[in-house]
């Protein structure tokens, strides 16, 4: 298990983290998320030993990280970066060796990613001459070469059309399937909501929630509650019950109530008085709660 | 090390590869060559610019003249006084000057015409009709002459390093070669490594190594491999200086030595193995000392565009340590010279070039030796930390103070 315990850091006068606390199980998928210049990269590379923290502490199994435990961890920065004369083949395999691999079996390991990434075209040219997005596989293919206890991708799937997304998809799950634990950032809330099973949202190099989906939404104190249709006599109840209007789209009504509320005795209040053919309790979607998280929404 | 091993043999292999050190090793070879070949080549048109000449004189004063002039000079032809001299006659007797002689009551006057006056050897003509002014002068016999000018002069050396002038001459000549050229092969070495650190950081390859391996497994690996590629070239060079030295055996050495511009015959009379392996220490020394700062102050640049301005400052010392070196080997004892041949970033030069030309005490060399290996440790230390922080430091590029900072911190 990845443990980060209340770390700062500080860049001169810059706060970059003044307290970024959480916990990645192993073998799970974790959503790191902020805005920009909130601290993500910062607490990643603190997670790496590329920055040491100011205090607080990063662990990994119980054991502080250190140089052997960080072999055994893979990253893919957000900035972009590969030796732009090497051939693509010799850098994955370079990679590879870097993180303790014999150069045989980096090759055949290589040699399975280029494969899978749909690069064998390129394997044998310098990483100058891809486009962008074939330049962002091969550094996966770095990232992932010696099967990595722990992966850390800073914004994976920015640059990559469509169908690279999918392969980088496809490859992460089965990472993780594998039992590799992978932590990434993304600004794409639909990825990370297919992909993660637990989140933390840090905002001005602070934790503002953390924690599985399912607790990130218990923890959210309203629901929107969607009936229709629309009618007078629905508000009215709807207002009997202590119950705001969200809104109002394609003939339905949006409710904006208490998580609390007792949602069976609702629909018996609805059907009560009007003719209803919808009621849905729709649960908060991680947008929604990052917005919340960093203050965006209320 | 196995991290080492890994990166050190990659940068290496990446490094071997590249454009630059080819073109480096292959131009450092052609100008090997041209400096073992061009000056016996171009000697006799050096050694003999301007000394061919006609001689305007009447009879007799001819006949004494031409042999005088022609111990030291070439004389193309002998043509009466009052012959009109202009480039004509020049050109028709394929000479670079006329030498007319008159006879006067105190002496002779001698007056040069010459197609290009910067190139005409008056001192040596002087000499040479020097015993005919004095004939006509004194009316002394020219055997009396020759007796009175032929002093006995002989220089003898009390140099406990070298035995003749001849040695001492030709030691000087060797120390000014390889002080150059230690300097060239540090700096052009040392700007090599710089340019890798650089590459890697504004690549933004660096985050992906630092995060692999320790920064300062990167950093040595990367100084070491300057290093390694150095020798690499000097040993490349000097084999092909080996192979032009001896190539034409017993007769083409004597030739080199008797030719006073001879590279080859300077090397064989005076690289005595003290001094080659004092250009090997002091290299190492200065390379590393060096290309590790160089390393260090790279990390903090964010643009291939600002290596220059940021290495100036660093090059001042080396550029002074390479102009006390060129006047250490005229005045190996001035008390600015030693002092700065225990001044690390200095010494390198400084020191190698006193000990290329005179006898340094064995506890200075070992003193010098001493506080480069300690001043090289503490370089390590800075570069070390400028590297760790600077390769991860993007955006504006830091302050006087940042930097400080960086120095201060702990880790």
């Amino acid at each position: 298990m990845l443990s980060v315990e209340h770390i700062r850091k500080n860049f001169g006068n810059v706060q970059a983290l003044r307290d970024v606390s959480f916990a990645v199980d192993a073998g799970s998928v974790f959503g790191l998320l902020g805005p920009n210049g909130s601290g993500k990269t910062t607490t990643m590379r603190t997670i790496l030993n590329i920055l040491n923290p100011d205090g607080g502490q990063v662990t990994w199994n119980g054991k502080p990280i250190d140089r052997a435990v960080r072999r055994r961890f893979g990253y893919l920065p957000e900035e972009r970066g590969l030796y732009g004369k090497m051939a693509v083949r010799e850098q994955i395999v370079y990679f590879g060796r870097l993180h303790g691999l014999h150069e045989p079996d980096a090759l055949k390991r290589a040699n399975a990613w280029i494969e899978r990434l749909e690069i064998g075209d390129y394997a044998l040219r310098p990483a100058a001459e891809l486009s962008k997005g074939n330049q962002q596989k091969v550094q996966i293919a770095c990232a992932a070469l010696h099967e990595p206890e722990l992966l850390i991708l800073d914004e994976p799937f920015s640059g990559l059309d469509p169908v690279n997304a999918d392969i980088l998809l496809a490859v992460l799950l089965d990472l993780k399937t594998k039992g590799a634990t992978l932590v990434l950032s993304s600004h794409q809330m639909w990825q990370l909501e297919q992909l993660c099973t637990a989140f933390c949202v840090i905002n001005k190099g602070e934790t503002r929630v953390s924690g599985t989906l399912a607790e990130l939404r218990s923890a959210w104190p309203t629901r929107i509650v969607r009936v229709g249709p629309d009618s007078p006599a629905l508000r009215g109840a709807a207002e009997r019950l202590g119950a705001t209007v969200a809104g109002s789209e394609n003939g339905d009504l949006d409710l904006n109530v208490s998580a609390t509320s007792d949602f069976a005795e609702m629909l018996r209040s609805f059907v009560g008085a009007d003719s209803i053919v919808k009621f849905e309790v729709v649960e908060p979607s991680l947008h929604d709660i990052y917005l919340r998280a960093i203050g965006v929404a209320a | 090390m196995n991290d080492f091993i890994t990166v050190y043999s990659g940068d290496l292999m990446r490094r071997i590869k590249s454009r630059p050190f080819l073109i480096g090793l292959v131009l450092g070879t052609v100008a090997i060559v041209a400096m073992f070949k061009l000056p016996t080549m171009l000697a006799p048109t050096i050694v003999n610019q301007g000394t061919r000449l006609v001689l305007v004189a009447d009879a007799p004063l001819a006949a004494q003249a031409r042999p005088l002039l022609a111990k030291k000079l070439t004389v193309k032809g002998v043509v009466p006084a009052g012959t009109r001299i202009d480039r004509a006659l020049l050109q028709r007797f394929h000479a670079d000057s006329a030498v007319s002689i008159a006879e006067l009551k105190s002496g002779i006057r001698v007056t040069i015409f010459a197609k290009n006056p910067t190139s005409v050897p008056s001192g040596r003509i002087r000499t040479a009709l020097l015993p005919l002014q004095v004939q006509h002068a004194t009316h002394l016999t020219s055997a009396q002459i020759a007796a009175a000018l032929d002093a006995n002069i002989e220089v003898r050396s009390l140099s406990t390093k070298f035995h003749s002038v001849h040695q001492a001459v030709a030691a000087q000549g060797l120390a000014m070669t390889l002080v150059v050229f230690l300097y060239f092969l540090v700096i052009i070495n040392s700007n090599f490594v710089m340019s890798a650190v650089a590459e890697e950081k504004t690549s933004r390859i660096a985050e992906l190594l630092i995060a692999s391996v320790d920064p300062m497994v990167l950093l040595a690996a990367k100084v070491l491999v300057g290093a390694t590629l150095s020798v690499l070239q000097l040993l490349v060079w000097v084999g092909v200086g080996i192979a032009l030295g001896s190539g034409g055996g017993t007769a083409s050495a004597g030739a080199a030595n008797a030719n006073p511009f001879s590279l080859a015959g300077l090397l064989g009379n005076t690289l005595s193995p003290e001094v080659i392996l004092a250009f090997g220490i002091f290299f190492i020394l200065g390379f590393l000392q060096i290309s590790t700062v160089f390393a260090g102050i790279a990390s903090l640049i964010n643009r291939t565009e600002d290596l220059g301005s940021i290495s100036g400052p660093m090059v001042i010392p080396t550029i002074a340590g390479y102009f006390i070196a060129l006047l250490a080997i005229n005045a190996p004892a001035l008390p600015v010279v030693t002092v700065t041949s225990f001044v690390p970033l200095l010494s390198p030069f400084v020191m190698f070039a006193r000990m290329a030309v005179s006898h340094v005490p064995l506890w200075q060399i070992g003193t010098s030796i001493a506080l480069n290996v300690l001043a090289l440790w503490g370089f390590v230390w800075f570069a070390g930390k400028l590297y760790r922080v600077g390769m991860m430091l993007y955006g504006r590029p830091p302050k006087i103070a940042q930097v400080w900072e960086i120095l201060r911190s702990p880790s």
